[in-house]
């Protein structure tokens, strides 16, 4: 899922996905300090391998997209490094279409966003629980934000909306699982041993 | 819960060879049937997925299912080409294309449906004959086709690791110019 192919979505849909993925790109190139460059790098790389990491699960076949992962520790800066994972993508392996690449960024990239903002407004350096809950709800909450997204944009392209969200949605239960169980790992550990990582950037 | 982000990250790379999501079709011709799969590349199939067979033009001659093993088998009674696009419902599509050289030639054409009366001399007939040699040479092709249809969508290591290596080298880029522009104040 969330990876649209050309000829899916129709040009409306196209012009708003470049529309935001440009102010996505502007702002999060803004917020991005040269200090901070390896750290939006790693994580990009990781959302380049993630994806590419598939799983079985019932009918479909999934992959994780570590988006919320990516907005708590990136903030704003995960949406260019969720573009330049996904034009390589796209690039090298045909996944997901060339001309919909801001349609699909602005599907995994508004939510990374938005996640982020949650989860710095929330976190309290000494409080690992509170960590770890907070992980599990920008993980999943993100992929599920991604799949309402990604329902959305096909119902505005022609297809009813209900349907498209039930399967997209379906698919995603399992990533939902794991994203959220990944990510409070992950933010928990980073939130015991390194957690200047987490840290506003001032 | 170091230990569940390390059993997490180990069954992660544990996951066998990187395989990407992209729906795929695979359509050949089996006499006069038009045979394929619809699967999702490196993983499971397409059940149930809606598909509509087309011409080139893009007119829909039939609409079908694809059933639990993601096959489907549709019968074609005019020698064109075809196309075959299957849609997942959580938006992958994908086509793929028979040509009419791989249909037989006893199917009629079609946009000429009576053969032009000014034509002479008539090639050598399709007979039931070559038409059964040519089923079964179809037959026994298509697991090789599908083979090889499977194949040219492998996820190559090679790539992952030119995918990484080209986003640490922007990273590499972005940092030496900051730091160009912060000695030259």
């Amino acid at each position: 899922m969330a990876h649209i192919p050309d000829g899916v979505v129709t040009i409306p849909v196209l012009a708003a996905g470049a529309a935001i993925t440009v102010g996505g790109l502007a702002w999060g190139l803004r917020a991005l300090s040269p200090e901070r460059m390896p750290r939006v790098a790693v994580l990009s790389a990781v959302f380049f391998v993630a994806s590419l990491i598939h799983l079985p699960a019932g009918p479909a076949s999934v992959h994780l997209i570590l988006n919320g992962l990516m907005g708590a520790v990136l903030g704003a800066a995960a949406y260019p490094a969720i573009v330049v994972a996904l034009l390589l993508q796209a690039v090298l392996f045909g996944f997901g279409g060339l001309a919909v690449l801001g349609v699909n960024a602005a599907d995994m990239g508004v939510p990374a966003v938005l996640a982020g903002l949650a989860f710095r407004a929330l976190w309290r350096r000494d409080a690992p629980r509170r960590t770890a809950v907070l992980g599990a709800l920008c993980g999943g909450g993100a992929v599920v934000l991604t799949s309402l997204m990604l329902a959305g944009a096909l119902a505005l392209s022609g297809r009813e909306f209900l349907p498209a969200a039930q399967v997209v949605l379906l698919t995603a239960l399992p990533v939902v699982a794991v994203e959220a169980a990944f990510t409070a790992a992950a933010l928990g550990l980073i939130a015991r041993v390194k957690p200047e990582l987490l840290e506003q950037e001032s | 819960m170091k230990r569940i982000f390390l059993t997490t990250t180990l069954l992660l790379l544990a996951a066998t060879p990187a395989w990407a999501h992209k729906l795929k079709v695979f359509a050949a011709a089996e006499g006069a049937q038009i045979v394929g799969t619809a699967y999702f590349a490196g993983g499971g199939k397409a059940q149930n997925s809606a598909g509509r067979l087309l011409t080139a033009d893009g007119s829909v001659v039939a609409e079908f299912h694809t059933d639990g093993d993601g096959a489907f088998r549709l019968g074609v009674i005019s020698r064109q080409d075809y196309r075959i696009s299957i849609d997942s419902g959580d938006g992958h599509v994908a086509e793929a294309h028979v040509a009419a050289a791989e249909l037989p030639e006893s199917l009629p054409a079609t946009g000429s449906p009576a053969p032009a009366p000014t034509a002479t001399v008539p090639v050598a007939q399709p007979t039931p004959a070559i038409d059964a040699v040519e089923l079964a040479v179809a037959r026994q092709l298509l697991p090789l086709r599908q083979q090889i249809d499977a194949l040219e969508e492998r996820t190559r290591f090679s790539d992952i690791m030119g995918g990484i290596g080209t986003i640490f080298g922007a990273c590499g880029l972005y940092a030496w110019i900051a730091s160009r522009r912060n000695r030259k104040p």
